[in-house]
């Protein structure tokens, strides 16, 4: 039996509040120990888990949940990720892959990474998007191996994107992609200003998890963007009630979409509904949808929801199926 | 997973109904499966009048809500009678051949077998579907079963229990690597809380027709050891005098049973709690008279499947709940009153 | 009863203790054995660090990084695996000296099943602390322990119906489970799902101490218990004989049982196996006819700690501590099956 020295615990927290203060603090004074901060320079951001002080210019950023993309989105390069999706990693572009798989791959989620592994990277930076709980556990241990950030799932994804740039001093990308953003609302708004105000939309969705024959009206996503920036009509759940889309309906109930006028689909980047969706087309029920048959259904591609790159291509996504709307009188 | 090997002869053997009323009972039975897949047909997440899927039935058009009634509750009302009734004669085999009145068809390691295979398709070779997930789970039920075939073979041929323990290890060790496989692959451990669940839904039934004729293979191979099962529950040396030829019989209940779970488990995923508590119940109905325990284990299953599907579709309206869920609340409670009504039973 | 058996019998005024030679030369080695194993696990890991530096961390001399990765990370989670290891052992002794059945764990009457539910709540639902985790395991363990004693409870607590209603009720909670998980977030539900493995990833000084001191108070209240466990093996009626009252003595053993088990789920998830196959190893090891407590102490814990160094260090990706210990216990009895089977 393993007897714990309570003695030697108690010197041991003092050491390790003392050390996760050096650590903290030394990013000011002792440049050898985080890695390449030539003049040592620190700035403040702001995060979750309060105000951090991180290196003016973070040369070995290890990213941990869902800051991993967006990162890599905005042309940060991590050291060390945490494990994402086939299916996710199947959509982003193909250099972004190339810089997610040349990064070190530090456990599958935030609460089973690596620490030492982590620790052995030697990053200056670390960023974190997950559960605040499980945040709380390893808070301890990232904050001794280098500064970190945190966002609590809760973060709105335009103000993740804006965090993880601060910190991670990827700004340049940003500048263009908030423009580039903002352009494309704009004229979305200005074409089918219309359309949007007179038409009742909904958008449904189907995931690799989701039971065999159920689907769900998915209110978040690519869609909570088209609903919150563009303004168009697509069912929400109420205030403080789960989100819609965390009901798997039966596929009986693909009937109930005949009150909607346009229906809008995921499909691929090639335009086919995603597979995982494909077999809602494939019903019955699915065909005979007023909508489906007025060429009021929608297929449109959201490679992702949590970035200004993916979003952008939603964007132009949204915009060329719009177009294909038949005229209402 | 409780795995215990116990002798337990029914403590209701004095009180066994004769042949009339077990005739009765089984009638009864199969009134109450009428009534359920009517039922199953007439109840759904949305509201469908009678007239409506009466037509559906009979007189076929293409309204939206007659696809309803034909492409989603018909075949699923079809795979839960197929599916129930291949647990409950599987339950009622491993019941039998391990005299062990508690074991529950994937006690062999079969569910985790075909569990096993479908995160390898997942994880590693990148299937998607119910279609590609359903062979695989096929397979790895099948190979599950030589590995215990192999491991549980003693000197004196296979051992009952011996087997069962090599189920237990098997699985053991399948499940390990199944959880490591989904526990660092975000991907297969989405598709995999889903399959493990166990569902009759979204299984269209152009799918569930090759499985069929291995269901119907079994379902002979069962009848046909019913009797040498029945003489070895009073021991291997009497059922030996009465000429069962005991290897011979353990292997084809074996075969029987593997493709049994193996079939319905490739259809619906695995689904545990139906395949224990169904034969047992039917046994202190009819007591220890195998061809009993499976006729009414064959209409007993579905009937207990088919209502919890039922339930599924309503309770949590708009959403439904599969069915391998429900099964175990709706069984439990009465597996649960049941042994408390009876006599206290010595091991 | 003691043929041949050279026993040491130690009087310390009215407590005498009897210890066979074998069982403590048994446990000696075994102690040495993790000793080893403990200092290999300590010396391990992916961030490269030399002997004398792992020693001067542990004897102070270090500061920073260092320090924390020896200290704070790898001793504490070194120690919580032998504590824990000896917890389950421990508990699965007692558990199948009562059931008189080698395959039965504390797993019968729900336990795992039900803190893995009462876990689920608070990581799904409540999204709640650590502690609160912690509180929602144990919560959910013991009302589902008590639930199983008290349906099962009729005039008395029958075998047959206790593992009945155990069956029943698991088979409930497995599938409530099953459905909490179906309903949450991916990376929430993988990081439940990676605490229902059984995991002793990120273990802190905190955990250890405070589960540690449980479970001293646990192994010393199944120490006194253990010479009445030794007499109702050989039935209740022989107990009685001997002045054993069957009852108590059972409810006791059923509640350190389940409260060992207990405190190590709440720690660290329920990690599989350790509790049905310490005792086994221990019995195989010492030679004796019953269940001992100590020798499956000490194995628990060597299991527990070489399993987490595999799950750790030799897995290809580092995964929970009970997945390892599900595939080397299920390849142990299948092992053992093989060898015993072609006797």
């Amino acid at each position: 039996m393993h007897k714990t020295p309570l003695a030697r615990r108690g010197t041991a927290l003092v050491a390790a509040l003392l050390s996760t203060t050096l650590v903290l603090t030394a990013c000011g004074s002792d440049g050898a120990d985080t890695g390449g901060t030539a003049a040592g320079e620190t700035r403040t951001v702001t995060g979750g888990n309060g105000t951090i002080q991180v290196p003016a210019d973070p040369k070995r950023v290890a990213t941990i949940g869902n800051t991993t993309l967006p990162f890599i989105d905005m042309g940060g390069k991590p050291v060390g990720v945490t494990e994402v999706g086939a299916s996710e990693l199947g959509l982003i572009p193909a250099e972004q892959k190339a810089t997610f798989e040349a990064a070190t791959n530090l456990g599958s989620s935030g609460d089973q990474v690596d620490m030492e592994k982590l620790a052995g990277l030697k990053p200056d930076l670390i960023l974190a998007q997950l559960p605040g709980s499980e945040f709380e556990q390893i808070k301890k241990q990232l904050e001794s191996i280098a500064p970190t950030v945190f966002w609590g799932l809760d973060v709105e994804w335009k103000a993740l994107a804006d965090g993880v740039s601060a910190a991670g001093n990827v700004t340049a990308g940003l500048t263009e992609q908030k423009a580039k953003f903002k352009d494309k609302i704009a004229k979305i708004q200005q074409t089918y200003g219309q359309i949007i105000g007179a038409t009742k939309f909904v958008n449904v969705d189907r995931w690799e998890s989701s039971d065999p024959g159920t689907f769900s009206i998915a209110d978040f996503g690519c869609v909570e963007i088209a609903q919150g920036d563009l303004g168009i009509d697509f069912p929400r759940a109420a205030a403080g009630a789960d989100p819609l889309g965390w009901t798997a309906l039966p596929f009986e109930q693909i009937a109930g979409l005949s009150k909607y006028d346009v229906i809008t689909y995921p499909v691929d980047a090639a335009g086919r509904p995603k597979a995982p969706f494909a077999p809602v087309v494939a019903t019955n029920t699915w065909k005979a949808l007023p909508a489906v048959n007025s060429g009021r259904a929608l297929g449109v591609f959201c490679p992702g929801n949590n970035s200004y790159g993916p979003v952008l291509q939603y964007l132009d996504s949204l915009d060329t199926a719009l177009a294909t709307l038949p005229a209402k009188e | 997973m409780t795995t215990l090997s116990l002798r337990h002869d029914g403590p209701g053997t004095a009180t066994v109904p004769g042949p009339r009323r077990r005739v009765t009972g089984l009638v009864l039975a199969l009134v109450a499966l009428l009534a359920v897949l009517v039922l199953s047909v007439m109840i759904g997440s949305t509201t469908i009048a009678p007239s409506v899927v009466w037509d559906a039935l009979f007189h076929p058009s293409a309204d939206i809500d007659q696809f309803a009634i034909r492409d989603y509750r018909l075949p699923r009302t079809i795979v839960g009678l197929v599916v129930g009734a291949a647990l409950g004669v599987a339950g009622a085999l491993i019941q039998a051949l391990t005299r062990n009145p508690l074991a529950d068809p994937g006690i062999l390691g079969l569910h985790a077998g075909a569990s096993f295979a479908v995160t390898v398709a997942v994880g590693l070779l990148g299937v998607r579907d119910i279609a590609g997930y359903m062979w695989f789970a096929f397979a790895g039920a099948l190979i599950v079963t030589l590995m215990v075939l192999a491991l549980g073979a003693t000197r004196q041929g296979q051992s009952p229990t011996v087997m069962v323990l090599a189920g237990v290890c098997v699985g053991a060790v399948l499940r390990g690597a199944g959880s490591a496989l989904e526990l660092t692959n975000p991907d297969a451990f989405d598709a995999m809380r889903s399959w493990n669940a166990g569902s009759i839904v979204g299984r269209p039934l152009d799918l569930v027709w090759p499985i069929l004729p291995f269901l119907a293979v079994a379902l002979i191979l069962a009848v046909a050891v019913a009797g040498p099962l029945n003489a070895m529950a009073m021991g291997d040396d009497l059922a030996v005098a009465q000429g069962v030829r005991l290897a011979r019989t353990r292997v084809l209940a074996i075969i029987a049973l593997t493709l049994l779970v193996g079939g319905a488990t490739a259809i619906a995923g695995p689904i545990g709690f139906a395949g224990l508590m169904v034969p047992h119940v039917a046994r202190w109905i009819v007591g220890p008279h195998q061809r009993w325990i499976f006729a009414y284990s064959v209409v007993l299953a579905p009937i207990l499947l088919l209502a919890s599907d039922i339930l599924g579709r309503i309770i949590m309206h708009p959403s439904e709940i599969p069915v391998g869920i429900v099964t175990a609340f709706v069984g439990a409670p009465v597996l649960i009153a049941l042994v408390r009504r009876k006599k206290a039973s010595g091991l | 009863m003691d043929f041949g058996r050279r026993v040491l019998v130690l009087r310390h005024r009215r407590i005498s203790v009897r210890l066979e030679r074998r069982s403590v030369v048994v446990c000696a080695v075994l102690a040495l054995a993790a000793a080893g194993m403990a200092v290999l696990a300590l010396m391990t890991g992916s961030y490269q660090l030399s002997p004398g530096q792992v020693v001067s961390a542990l004897t102070g001399g270090e500061t920073g990084l260092v320090h924390d990765i020896v200290v704070e990370w790898r001793l504490p989670r070194v120690a919580a695996a032998l504590v824990f290891g000896a917890a389950l052992g421990v508990s699965g002794a007692v558990f199948q000296s009562m059931l008189r059945n080698p395959l039965a764990d504390p797993g019968i009457i729900g336990f795992s099943q039900g803190s893995y539910t009462g876990a689920l709540i608070v990581i799904l639902v409540v999204n709640g602390t650590y502690m609160q985790l912690v509180g929602g395991a144990l919560l959910g363990g013991m009302a589902t322990a008590v639930a199983v004693y008290v349906l099962a409870h009729r005039g008395g607590v029958q075998g047959f119906r206790l593992i009945v209603v155990g069956i029943g009720l698991s088979a409930m909670l497995d599938s409530l489970n099953t459905w909490l998980i179906l309903q949450a977030d991916l990376e929430v539900a993988m990081a439940a799902a990676a605490w229902g493995a059984g995991s002793l990833n990120g273990v802190s000084w905190d955990q250890v101490v405070l589960g540690g001191a449980c479970i001293t108070v646990l192994l010393l209240l199944a120490g006194m218990l253990s010479r009445p466990m030794r007499q109702l093996e050989l039935g209740d009626d022989a107990a009685a004989s001997q002045g054993v009252r069957a009852s108590p003595v059972r409810l006791g053993l059923i509640v350190v049982g389940v409260a060992l088990t207990a405190t190590v789920t709440a720690a660290s998830g329920p990690i599989a196996f350790i509790s049905l196959l310490a005792p086994q190893i221990a019995r195989r090891l010492t030679r004796t006819a019953g269940i001992t407590l100590a020798p499956a102490a000490f194995v628990g814990a060597l299991l527990c700690l070489a399993a987490d160094y595999i799950a750790q260090h030799i897995a290809p990706t580092p995964l929970p501590v009970g997945i390892i210990t599900i595939m080397l216990g299920g390849g142990y009895l299948g092992w053992l099956l093989f060898t015993e089977a072609r006797k």
